[in-house]
């Protein structure tokens, strides 16, 4: 679903991300986890085609972010760290406008969006412009939108941060069930506990060089994610 | 604390003067000096120039009369007026609507420290007016009339009090703005409506205003002694710059006074204004049939929605869509008088009225530059144009057709009305509505350019992008410049020996090579710009 090979980004003299290689299956929630700093958001952005990399390669189901990005984008939903959306629109609006750019139909739109403004308790917000929402509704938004065209992959940036715990729970539920359909998903976290649980995989990134991947076991053995993690990076220093 | 907040609000401010967004590095010493020297060049040159002309008209003949007082008033009211102007329209959204509001709330400094930064950058903005008019005017008034230690110590107490003035009655406005703007549901067009009143109000004085100044001159007199009369304050006004004592002591208590007002009234409502989301009734969401859009329709409707979401927007950079409808009724209704009138002045030469007639078009067309501030109003929402699956051309080219659809209908519609009341043959007329749709396009695709070539992602209050922003200044004043040239053209460096098909031909073919260029600068290198922002 996702190849990430060699991929390098420099801001200036500062490598951000180094050779970084990581491959996601269908099927598979990925966590992706690391220090403030460490290049999770960097990389995140790049495979979703908002930064433009030096080198190495990233395929999307076979395509080259490089080459043919908007083939990519058509496949992917991603949601930032931060949710700043068009504050001029509604809720509604926004759905909308989200929902042509993707070409989602009239009649799949109105059920997707009833489904899940439903479920995350949205519905009665919908007509209020965007500037009024709190940060939680405005991450429920991102994820509505996100979810809107059944993307194959996607691509979150500490999605859980804002929400509450019956929507985190319910955004537990969504992945799970993205990835029982044969997508993937790849978010970064700090939440461990939540990694840990959530996650068929694990990376964890330091200085923008991945120092452990695989799968859940692969990675923390018999201890918990939070010891091999803190662990991991007192050896780097 | 202050001095923190005010640096902070300056950095924004004029944050392009002595960044380079695109290279993300400090501008060079040769580059901070020539946009200095550009904004000076506008300010002074351009606005203060012409209030010196003005003063220089008024002054000698009004002190020669004894009426010193009349002249200050005069210039003084036309200072606060210009300050006002200036300033009101962003004062609201700088005092109220400041993203960073917030953040500031939050942390251990007093309501009051950041107020007074808010109200030094309103000031800031209404001296950078005011003074343009009632500089020029003390200046030659010491030139022409006469000079003394209290004529100078009025002078420069009389700029401060304006200016002074100026913010209260910015500040009084933004306040009774921000009031209504807490009731009403649609306040963006509300805002507009009240703020062309203000316009409308504005420019009728300033069509008038020759009529005015002659009458005035004629009856200076008389109309002095009436305004003494019926309104004293007004004299007294005028009197700080001539240097009366008491006058200069009881303007100076009566502005301190109408500011220390100003000061309790916002300071009381302030934090209240500032944090409150309005109180009108919640809109109830109804599902309702939507139809699939296309994406490039679903594009241009998010630039409308922009647009149509900003008082700010649709006034600093939608005027022309007001105005030009507003010439082509005028010219239907007064058209022959205008004729008639424009070639007694320039019917020595063949074609000049049609000239000025299509450098109308393209005046009031200038006065559009949506796309200038486009891109930077983008701000944080950026990443959501670079992770869809659209191409950055489609995302400029919205941008473009917004304003080619808010600039090109009012020109062709301001043209059709020059059709009417110009008696063109066929050939004419299609030069006459093809150079002002080039120029609607060549100030749609240099204002894009421009937005790209100095975005600033990172303003806290829209004003910045969209008032006081490089890209704004230079599209306004290049399309000034661009009328300028087309009737300079024609009348001082022998256009007319061309004709007026010969010579629009001409300038239609140059503006549109420079379209053509600007097109596909923006298609290749401008793409790759937003892509990489």
């Amino acid at each position: 679903m996702l190849k990430i090979e060699h991929l390098t980004k420099t801001y200036g003299e500062k490598k951000a991300v180094d050779d970084l290689t990581l491959h996601i299956a269908p099927g598979e929630i990925y966590g992706f986890i690391g220090h403030n700093g460490a290049g999770k958001t960097t990389t995140l952005k790049s495979v979703v085609g908002i930064l433009q990399f030096d080198d190495g390669e990233i395929l999307i189901n076979g395509k080259s972010v490089r080459t043919a990005p908007l083939d990519c984008k058509r496949d992917i939903a991603y949601i930032p760290d931060n949710p700043d959306l068009y504050d001029y629109m509604s809720g509604i609006k926004y759905l909308n406008f989200i929902a042509d750019i993707f070409g989602v139909s009239a009649a799949d739109r109105k059920e997707r969006i009833r489904k899940y403004s439903e479920l995350f308790e949205l519905t009665s917000d919908l007509a209020q412009p965007i500037a009024a929402y709190s940060h939680g509704m405005k991450q429920k938004l991102a994820i509505i939108a996100a979810w809107l065209h059944s993307p194959k992959l996607i691509i979150m940036d500490e999605p859980f941060v804002g929400l509450d715990p019956k929507a985190s729970h319910l955004l537990k539920g969504m992945m799970r069930e993205v990835c029982d359909e044969g997508g993937a998903i790849f978010f970064s976290t700090h939440v461990l506990e939540v990694a840990e649980k959530l996650c068929d995989k694990v990376a964890i990134i330091k200085g923008g060089r991945l120092i452990r991947s695989g799968t859940m076991e692969d990675v923390k053995g018999d201890d918990s994610l939070e010891e091999v993690f803190l662990e991991l990076e007192g050896e780097s220093c | 604390m202050l001095k923190l907040l005010l640096k902070k609000q300056m950095t924004e401010i004029f944050r392009n003067y002595f960044y380079n967004p695109k290279k993300n590095t400090a501008r060079s010493k040769a580059g901070i000096i020539g946009y200095i020297i550009l904004f000076i060049a506008i300010m002074a040159g351009l606005l203060g120039g012409m209030f010196t002309y003005l003063s220089m008209i008024l002054c000698a003949p009004l002190s020669a009369a004894g009426m010193d007082w009349l002249y200050f008033a005069l210039m003084g009211l036309l200072s606060v007026l210009l300050g006002v102007f200036g300033s009101v329209f962003n004062t609201y959204s700088c005092l109220y609507l400041s993203k960073d509001n917030d953040l500031l709330l939050s942390m251990p400094i007093s309501v009051n420290v950041i107020m007074a930064s808010r109200l030094l950058t309103v000031y800031l903005m209404g001296l950078m007016y005011s003074i343009v008019v009632i500089l020029p005017a003390v200046i030659v008034y010491w030139v022409t009339a006469t000079v003394s230690a209290g004529v100078i110590l009025g002078g420069l107490l009389l700029i401060l009090l304006i200016s002074a003035f100026v913010l209260t009655l910015s500040c009084a406005l933004g306040w009774v703005v921000a009031k209504i703007s807490l009731k009403l549901k649609n306040k963006s067009f509300i805002t507009v409506i009240i703020s062309l009143a203000f316009f409308g109000g504005y420019y009728f004085f300033y069509f008038k205003a020759q009529t005015l100044i002659q009458d005035l001159l004629a009856n200076a007199s008389v109309y002095g002694e009436k305004i003494k009369g019926a309104a004293y304050p007004l004299y007294l006004f005028g009197r700080v710059g001539a240097g009366d004592a008491f006058a200069m002591a009881v303007v100076s208590a009566v502005v301190m006074a109408l500011f220390g007002l100003m000061w309790v009234l916002i300071s009381h409502s302030f934090l209240k204004i500032a944090t409150s989301s309005g109180n009108t009734a919640k809109k109830v969401y109804k599902e309702t049939a939507v139809k699939q859009k296309s994406i490039a329709a679903a594009l241009l409707t998010k630039e409308f929605g922009r647009f149509t979401a900003s008082p700010n927007y649709m006034l600093n950079c939608g005027l022309g869509i007001i105005l030009l409808p507003i010439a082509g009724v005028m010219l239907l209704w007064q058209g022959g008088t205008v004729i008639s009138v424009l070639n007694e002045i320039f019917g020595e030469r063949a074609g000049c009225v049609p000239v000025l007639l299509c450098a109308t078009v393209c005046t009031l067309a200038s006065m559009n530059d949506m796309t200038s501030p486009s891109v930077s109003l983008e701000g944080k929402s950026l990443w959501l144009m670079q992770s869809l699956p659209v191409t950055p051309w489609q995302v400029l080219r919205a941008k473009l057709s917004m304003q080619m659809i808010l600039s090109g209908i009012p020109a062709l519609f301001c043209t059709a009305c020059i059709a009417f009341i110009y008696p063109f043959t066929p050939l004419e007329l299609l030069l006459a509505v093809l150079v002002p749709m080039l120029y609607v396009l060549f100030s749609a695709l240099f204002g894009l350019f421009l937005g790209l070539k100095m975005p600033n992602l990172n303003w806290t209050s829209e004003i910045t992008p969209i008032k006081q922003s490089a890209p704004v200044t230079i599209a306004l004043f290049s399309g000034f410049g661009y009328t300028v040239l087309l009737c300079a053209g024609y009348m001082f460096l022998n256009g007319w020996k061309l004709s007026f098909v010969g010579y629009m031909s001409l300038f239609g073919a140059v503006t549109l090579g420079l379209c053509g260029l600007l097109y596909f600068w923006l298609k290749k290198r401008g793409s790759k710009l937003f892509a990489g922002l």
